[in-house]
C-alpha cells in the first residue's frame, strides 16, 4: 500500500505543515472582524434628541 | 487492465517533482481574502458564517484559555475539509490518504495539547490516568491501560483519517470498475452497480467532511483535557 510507505516522506510532513501554518492560517485570519475595543470610549455619541422646528 | 487498486494513493511525480505539492496548495486558492468592505461577495460571506460556525462549535466546550486554539483547529478543519472533498473529484489525488500527512498533522498537535496540560497543571493531567471511583485492586492495570490509550491517541488519530480516506476511495474505484467491466455483458447490472456508485459517493461527501470534523474534534476534546 503506497500510501502507507510513500516515497517523499518528509517532503509530505514538511509540506503540509508549511502551507498550513503559513498559507492556511494567514488566509482564515482576514475572515477575522475584530471586536470593538472594551477599554476605550467610543466616539459614536449618543444622539441627542432634536426638536424639530416645523412643528 | 493489469492495474494495482493501491496506485492512486501512490504520491504523483512529474519530472520528479513531487505533486503532492498542488494539492496541497489548492484548498487554499477556494478561500479568497476578503476585502476591508463591510460587505464582500457571496462566496465570502458564506466562507465567513461557515467559519464562525465552526468556530463556535469548537470553542463552545473549551474554557477561556483554550481559545488561543481557535485559530489553529478552525484553519486545521477548513485544511482537512477542502482536502477531503477536493480528493473526491475524479482523476485528483487526496493528500489525507498518505499516513505521513495525516501522522505530521496528528502527533505534534497531539504532543502540544499534552504538554500544555502537563506544563499548566500537571496534577489534574496525570489524574486523567486514573478515572475516579477505581477499585485498588484494579489500580495497577488500569493506569497502565490509560497511559497506552494516551501515548496510542496521535496513530489512532492518523490511521483513522488515513483509513477512512483510502476505503472510501477504494470502494469508489472497485465499484466504478465494475461498472465500466459489466457494461458490455450485463448492462441491468451495471446500471445497478452504477445507482450503488451514486449513492457511495454522496456517502463519502459526508464521510469526507465527517472525518475532519471528527480529526478537530479530538483534538479539542484531547485540549479540554489538559487546558
Amino acid at each position: 500500500m503506497p500510501q502507507l510507505n510513500p516515497n517523499p516522506w518528509l517532503f509530505i510532513m514538511f509540506m503540509s505543515w508549511t502551507v498550513f501554518l503559513f498559507l492556511m492560517q494567514p488566509k482564515l485570519t482576514s475572515f477575522i472582524s475584530t471586536n470593538s475595543p472594551s477599554n476605550k470610549n467610543k466616539t459614536t455619541l449618543t444622539p441627542t434628541p432634536w426638536t424639530w422646528p416645523w412643528t | 487492465m493489469n492495474l494495482s487498486f493501491f496506485d492512486q494513493f501512490a504520491s504523483p511525480q512529474l519530472l520528479g517533482i513531487p505533486l503532492i505539492l498542488l494539492s496541497l496548495l489548492f484548498p487554499t486558492l477556494l478561500l479568497p481574502s476578503p476585502n476591508n468592505r463591510w460587505i464582500n461577495n457571496r462566496l465570502s460571506t458564506l466562507q465567513l458564517w461557515f467559519l464562525q460556525l465552526i468556530t463556535k462549535q469548537l470553542m463552545m466546550p473549551l474554557n477561556k484559555a483554550g481559545h488561543k486554539w481557535a485559530l489553529i483547529l478552525t484553519s486545521l478543519m477548513t485544511f482537512l475539509l477542502l482536502i477531503n472533498l477536493l480528493g473526491l473529484l475524479p482523476y485528483t489525488f487526496t493528500p489525507t490518504t498518505q499516513l505521513s500527512m495525516n501522522m505530521a498533522l496528528a502527533f505534534p498537535l497531539w504532543l502540544a495539547t499534552l504538554l500544555t496540560g502537563l506544563r499548566n497543571q500537571p496534577s489534574i493531567s496525570l489524574g486523567h490516568l486514573l478515572p475516579e471511583g477505581t477499585p485498588t485492586p484494579l489500580i495497577p492495570a488500569l493506569i497502565l491501560i490509560e497511559t497506552t490509550s494516551l501515548l496510542i491517541r496521535p496513530l489512532a488519530l492518523g490511521v483513522r483519517l488515513t483509513a477512512n480516506l483510502t476505503a472510501g476511495h477504494l470502494l469508489i474505484q472497485l465499484i466504478s470498475t465494475a461498472t465500466l467491466a459489466l457494461l458490455p455483458t450485463m448492462p441491468t447490472i451495471s446500471v445497478l452497480t452504477a445507482t450503488v456508485l451514486l449513492l457511495l459517493t454522496i456517502l463519502e461527501l459526508a464521510v469526507a467532511m465527517i472525518q475532519a470534523y471528527v480529526f478537530v474534534l479530538l483534538l479539542s476534546l484531547y485540549l479540554q483535557e489538559n487546558i
